[in-house]
This record gives C-alpha cells, sequence and structure tokens, in this order.
C-alpha cells in the first residue's frame, strides 16, 4: 500500500475520524485508524464499536491499493505538526507503516485490516434525504439537555423522532427537556430512536454545511452519509419518555421578556448563587421580574427585569444553569416564560413562532 | 455618613465574677475573683467590687492580689460556662437588632438605627436589653448609647455598675471636649504621658493640635486622636456572625389564660417574625420552627418542629403541645426559626413528571 497526499487534504478527514477513536481502549485495535485506498479514493475509518465513522478523500493518481491500520493519535499529531502545504508519502513495508515529509521519516507499528472490527449493521427500515444544517439546528438546540451517565441509560442520548413527515429531536436529563421540530417535512415513514450520547455529538461535528445528507434509520443503528463521510451511530436500547405529557398544559402565566438583558441579569446574579445548587429565586408581579441569588457566604445579588407581566404575583426557584442554557440556544428578541405555580413545571420558547420548546422544572427554595 | 447613627455598647459588670456569684450567692459580699491560682504564678481575670476595694484589679497577679486581700477567694476560669451565658445575652441582642458586632464574650456593639421598636428609641432598648439580661439571666450589664461605637464605648463605663449613660447628638461636643485623652480607645499609659508632656490632656486641648505636629509624633493613629477628639468616628458596627436563629417574644403584663386566648396572640406575633425574616432574607435556612412558653411560675418550655415552612398552622400545633404540659397561666410568648448556616437540602430541584418514574 502506498500513497501521496498533500497534508491539508489528509488532516480534515483524519481528524474527524480520530475524533471517534477513544484514548483508552480495551482492544489495541480500537485506538487504530483504518486507511483504505481503492484507486484514488482514501478511506480512513475509526471507531469505538459504537459509533463509527469513515472519511473519504483523493490522493494523487500512481498509488498502490491496500489496507491498514496505524495508531490514530500519533498520525494525527504528526501530521498536525508538519509544516503547512507538506507533501506526505505513505507506504507500508514488512510490517511498518512509513510516513515521509520533506525530511522526515516517521516509522509507525500496524495491525493488519482484517482485525478491524466493523459496527454491525442491520437492514435500513427508514430513507431520508435533508439539508445538514437542518439536522445540525437540531442537534444544537437540543443536545445540551441530554443526560451523562445517568441510570436511566436511555436518557444519554437523543431521540430522533419521524412522525408524519415531521423530523423533531428531544433530549431529557430528567429535570428539563429540550425539543426542537424541523420546519422542513420530509418524506419517509414514522420511526422513533435513540442516539447515544457520543453519536449525537460526533454526528454534529460533521455537520457544517447546507448541502444534503442521507439518513439511513435501521432497527439497531442510523447511519448518516455523503460524498465526504459515512457516520454510523448504533441506536440505545430502550423506552424514550413520553415527552409530550412533560409539556406543561395548565401554565397560566405568561412572561414576556428581552432575551439578551434576561440572559445578562442571569449571568449576573449566577455568580452569587450557591456554586452546588445554582438555585435563583424568580420573583413576578406586575411587569416586573425580580432575580435574586444568595450563597453560603451570605453574599446576595439582585436584579429587576422588566417584563410583561400580568398575572397574580408568584415565586419559583430554578437551576439558573439550566435557564442559561435555554437563553443561549434560542434567538429571536423575545422569548415566553410559561408558569403555573411554583412547584410544576416552566416552559420556554421563543416569544415569536419558533421551532423549539424548553420544559424547566423549577427548585423548591 | 449623612444620617445620625443609634450604637449601643454593652458592657457586662465583672463578667466571669458575675457568673459565678449567680451560681453562688454566698460570694457576693466577699471578696471575690476569678483567676489561676497563686501556685501557678496566675493572675485574676475579674473581680468584684468588694474585692476592688482592696485595690486588687484585673490582670493582677493572684499572689499579690492575697497579699492585698488575704480573705480573697479565687476561682478557677470556667470559659465553657461564660461562653454559654454569652449565648443567650447575644440572643436576647437578637431579638432587637441584627446588627451586632461581639467584642469578646461580654461585650458588643449593636446597630439599632433601623429599629423601630420603642418608637426608635435607642435609650429605651438599652433599658430594655439590660432589663431582659437581669431577669434572664439574672446578671448586670452596663450600656453606653450614642451616635458612634467611640461614644457608646465610653459612655458605657460612665454609670458602670448596672447603669447606662446617653450622649445625644447635642451632648456631643461637650461630652468629648471634656474627656480626657486617655479615654481614646488605643492611648495607653504612653501615648497618654507623651501626649501631656505635648500639653494635650483633655479632648478639647487636641482639637486645637497642628495635625502635622501630631501626625509627625503618632503617624496614622495621628488622624484617629484627631477625630476622636471631635467625637467623630465612621467605623460601621460589623456584623460577621451567621445567625442561628431569629425569634420575637413578647411579655404580657397580664398573664394569659392558658388556652385559646394564646392562640389569638399567633398572628401577630408571627406577622413581625415573617417580617424580620423577610427582611434577613432568611426563608431559605429555615430549619425549624419553635415555640417559647413562659408560665406564671417562670417555667420555660420549648417546643420544636423540623422541615417546615414555619406557617400559622405550624405554630399553632406547637402551642397546643407546648400549652399542654403545664396548666398554668402564660406569661411570655416566643415564636423563632432555627436557621442552618448553609442552605443544603432547601435547593432540591424538582423531577420531570415522566411516566418512567410513575410505577
Amino acid at each position: 500500500m502506498k500513497f501521496s497526499i498533500s497534508r491539508e487534504a489528509l488532516i480534515k478527514p483524519l481528524n474527524l475520524v480520530a475524533g471517534v477513536v477513544e484514548r483508552r481502549q480495551t482492544l489495541p485495535i480500537l485506538s487504530n485508524v483504518l486507511l483504505n485506498l481503492e484507486g484514488t479514493q482514501l478511506s480512513l475509518t475509526g471507531t469505538d464499536l459504537e459509533v463509527e465513522l469513515i472519511g473519504r478523500v483523493e490522493v494523487e493518481a500512481g498509488g498502490v491499493d491496500g489496507d491498514i491500520t496505524v495508531p490514530a493519535r500519533k498520525l494525527v499529531d504528526i501530521c498536525k505538526s508538519l509544516p503547512d502545504s507538506s507533501q506526505i508519502e505513505f507506504s507500508v513495508d514488512s510490517g511498518k507503516a512509513m510516513v515521509k515529509a520533506g525530511r522526515g521519516r516517521f516509522t509507525l507499528s500496524t495491525l493488519p485490516a482484517t482485525e478491524f472490527p466493523s459496527v454491525d449493521e442491520s437492514a435500513g427500515d427508514q430513507t431520508l434525504e435533508v439539508a445538514q444544517s437542518v439536522v445540525k439546528r437540531l442537534i444544537d438546540r437540543t443536545a445540551f439537555a441530554m443526560a451523562q451517565q445517568d441510570v436511566r441509560y436511555y436518557l444519554n442520548g437523543m431521540l430522533l423522532e419521524l412522525k408524519a413527515g415531521r423530523l423533531r429531536m428531544v433530549a431529557t436529563d430528567g429535570h428539563r427537556l429540550a425539543l426542537c421540530t424541523a420546519n422542513e417535512a420530509v418524506s419517509t415513514g414514522d420511526a422513533a430512536i435513540i442516539i447515544p450520547r457520543k453519536g449525537v455529538l460526533e454526528l454534529s461535528r460533521l455537520l457544517d454545511t447546507d448541502e444534503s445528507i442521507r439518513l439511513v434509520i435501521g432497527s439497531n443503528h442510523i447511519r448518516a452519509a455523503n460524498q465526504q463521510f459515512t457516520f454510523t451511530s448504533k441506536l440505545v436500547d430502550g423506552k424514550f419518555p413520553e415527552y409530550e405529557r412533560v409539556l406543561p398544559k395548565s401554565a397560566d402565566k405568561t412572561v414576556i421578556g428581552q432575551r439578551l438583558e434576561l440572559r445578562q441579569a442571569f449571568t449576573r446574579t449566577a455568580i452569587l448563587s450557591n456554586e452546588k445548587y445554582r438555585g435563583v429565586r424568580l420573583k413576578l408581579s406586575a411587569d416586573t421580574l425580580d432575580i435574586t441569588a444568595n450563597n453560603p457566604e451570605q453574599e446576595q445579588a439582585e436584579e429587576v427585569v422588566a417584563v410583561e407581566y400580568q398575572g397574580e404575583e408568584l415565586e419559583v426557584g430554578f437551576n439558573v444553569s439550566y435557564l442559561l442554557d435555554v437563553l443561549s440556544v434560542l434567538d429571536g428578541d423575545q422569548i415566553r416564560l410559561s408558569l403555573s405555580d411554583s412547584a410544576s413545571s416552566a416552559l420556554l420558547e421563543e416569544a415569536d413562532e419558533g421551532d423549539s420548546l424548553y420544559v424547566v422544572m423549577p427548585m423548591r427554595l | 455618613m449623612s444620617t445620625l447613627r443609634k450604637i449601643i455598647h454593652i458592657d457586662a459588670d465583672c463578667f466571669y465574677a458575675a457568673i459565678e456569684m449567680r451560681d453562688d450567692p454566698s460570694l457576693i459580699d466577699r471578696p471575690f475573683a476569678v483567676g489561676g491560682s497563686a501556685e501557678g504564678r496566675g493572675v485574676l481575670t475579674t473581680c468584684n467590687y468588694p474585692a476592688r476595694e482592696f485595690g486588687v484589679h484585673s490582670a493582677m497577679p493572684t499572689s499579690q492580689a492575697y497579699r492585698l486581700c488575704p480573705d480573697l477567694v479565687v476561682a478557677p476560669v470556667n470559659i465553657p460556662k461564660y461562653r454559654e451565658v454569652s449565648v443567650q445575652m447575644h440572643e436576647i441582642f437578637e431579638q432587637f437588632t441584627d446588627v451586632i458586632e461581639p467584642l469578646s464574650l461580654d461585650e458588643a456593639y449593636l446597630d439599632v438605627s433601623d429599629s423601630t421598636l420603642f418608637d426608635g428609641s435607642a435609650s429605651r432598648i438599652a433599658e430594655a436589653i439590660r432589663e431582659q439580661i437581669k431577669t434572664e439571666i439574672n446578671i448586670t450589664v452596663s450600656a453606653g448609647v450614642s451616635i458612634n461605637k467611640f461614644l457608646a464605648k465610653v459612655a458605657s463605663d460612665w454609670n458602670k455598675p448596672d447603669g447606662q449613660k446617653v450622649v445625644t447628638p447635642d451632648e456631643v461636643d461637650a461630652f468629648t471636649a471634656a474627656l480626657e485623652v486617655r479615654a481614646i480607645p488605643g492611648v495607653g499609659p504612653v501615648t497618654a504621658e507623651k501626649l501631656k508632656r505635648m500639653g494635650f490632656q483633655k479632648c478639647t486641648d487636641l482639637r486645637n493640635a497642628e495635625a502635622r505636629v501630631l501626625k509627625r509624633r503618632f503617624g496614622s493613629f495621628a488622624q484617629t486622636l484627631i477625630e476622636r477628639a471631635h467625637g467623630r468616628d465612621n467605623r460601621p458596627v460589623n456584623t460577621s456572625r451567621i445567625r442561628k436563629s431569629l425569634s420575637v417574644e413578647h411579655t404580657y403584663t397580664q398573664d394569659l389564660k392558658n388556652g385559646q386566648p394564646c392562640f389569638d396572640k399567633l398572628p401577630g406575633l408571627l406577622d413581625e417574625l415573617r417580617g424580620r425574616i423577610d427582611k434577613g432574607k432568611l426563608a431559605p435556612r429555615i430549619q425549624k420552627a419553635y415555640v417559647k412558653i413562659k408560665f406564671s411560675d417562670f417555667s420555660t418550655t420549648t417546643v420544636e418542629r423540623v422541615g417546615t415552612a414555619a406557617t400559622l398552622t405550624d405554630y399553632q400545633e406547637l402551642l397546643a403541645d407546648g400549652l399542654a404540659r403545664r396548666d398554668l397561666p402564660v406569661r411570655l410568648l416566643g415564636l423563632g426559626v432555627r436557621l442552618s448556616p448553609d442552605f443544603p437540602e432547601h435547593f432540591e430541584q424538582l423531577p420531570l413528571r415522566m411516566e418512567h418514574d410513575d410505577y
């Protein structure tokens, strides 16, 4: 196996693929990247057995086909450290991989490509073409609410739901929930899958254009593919909570406020909130929101923000980080906060027609 | 500081000795002191007034005190006991103001500028504090009342023991002018002697001093000297202590019948307590609610409850429990809350109600 490629051409797919590779592996080969050359097309594959990513790039003609695996991290570090516009010569000879660039020569250990595991795939049930930017928006607007290492394993991921031609993603950690629905209709059957946390974050890194991507949804995997890459993730085998039941229905108290002003006020009060619990107290009265925070050092922050509010007075506590997460992903000038009482969930959304809904449970103060 | 402050300095009279005499009244009329033993080369920390007549004073080596007064009774120092009394005193202070700066076990500054008690009369607040300490703890304290810490402290010494002195804003100028420079905290025998040699014996002399001259001689202390000589002191009363409880109580001029008349008093007391909780923004720290009842025979009982928001219902139930303990009329009723130093479980993140959690 032998090929020649510019540093810049190699580094982009190599970086993406290496991102999937976990630093600490039980199987030595999982810290390697698989290189496969067919004609002028070089494929690079990284996997952690849950998520697999194949990146593709054209090399200069005149190579020799073949496949091999080499340590991913080391190859990335070597390529990154080379000067701009370096030309990289890669070859394999008697079980060793050789990387040559300028006057540098690096000999890397290898493991045979036949030992490289591939993610088992079931047959695809649903296929749809959708703009990358659409998927990216769904993830960006909801991923922050995914649980991390929760015993309720089905929360450590994101629900992707296809229903009546509508694509939606939902994430929740049991205290708050984020939901975003794509505006564009898709023509496909219904499906509901849970993409694991890592798969969501890796997929999000891949999506950076308006070009379309093909999503293939199987019974135990999802694949996203275009010319440059093929991303495959296993799915979380479990039942996602019925999120619609979590959406507040009796939230009769509505607050409209300036998003940036609120975000800044919360950011400032958060400084003097309890570092562990992050609680802030919201006091609503006619057209006024009073935000206060205390910490164990007896320090106190108070911000008074003008809002549109005509309901009865209400005092309610929240984890300020949850509120800030939402205010950071929303855009638009104004947001709407709907509440019923100090022990029931609150709904946050853009004041004008938005595609996203956020539910946050209060804190008992 | 534009508005006039109202500062009270409270200073217990022969604190350690007073507590020992309270616990052993036979000591009252004899020369008595608290301190280390003569063998251990100890010194006296406090002595009562009969002992003082012999020339015995605090900080005097015990052996020397025995020479002056062979009949002197010396008790060992029992700090844990004094600390307990100090806490009781502090609890009384807290019923009058939140702004308390303890100086030692038996001394504290109180800022009552914002108090509405006794029509805002600091003098009457000081009287009430002294009275309450006398009846509840059975020791006497002296109080100084004025517009700043310096004058309050000087005044508390004026009518000692068991007395108080008010220096009103109008009196400040004349009062200070007549003070010996020695009265200014920080001026010890050496500094006083230096000042005397420079011709400054009283504060009024200091007022005419050239700042330059004082500065050269006393450095940064000169500024303080001049300020005090004019009766000025802008230092705030520093409260660093974290409040552990908050209470309001009322002694009734006529004992209340054990029963409904007591319950009738609850809403008013609770309103007052709530007001003080809100003012201190202490609601998140409430751990317990309690009711204190003093019966006509002066016996006292306290009923507490954890995990409460200190509502009227809580207090009604606590009061019912407390009243049932004695079949006597009630002299005093108090409502209080105990506070956690931190905000532990009070920040409880509620979960979303998802169907997975339902079963």
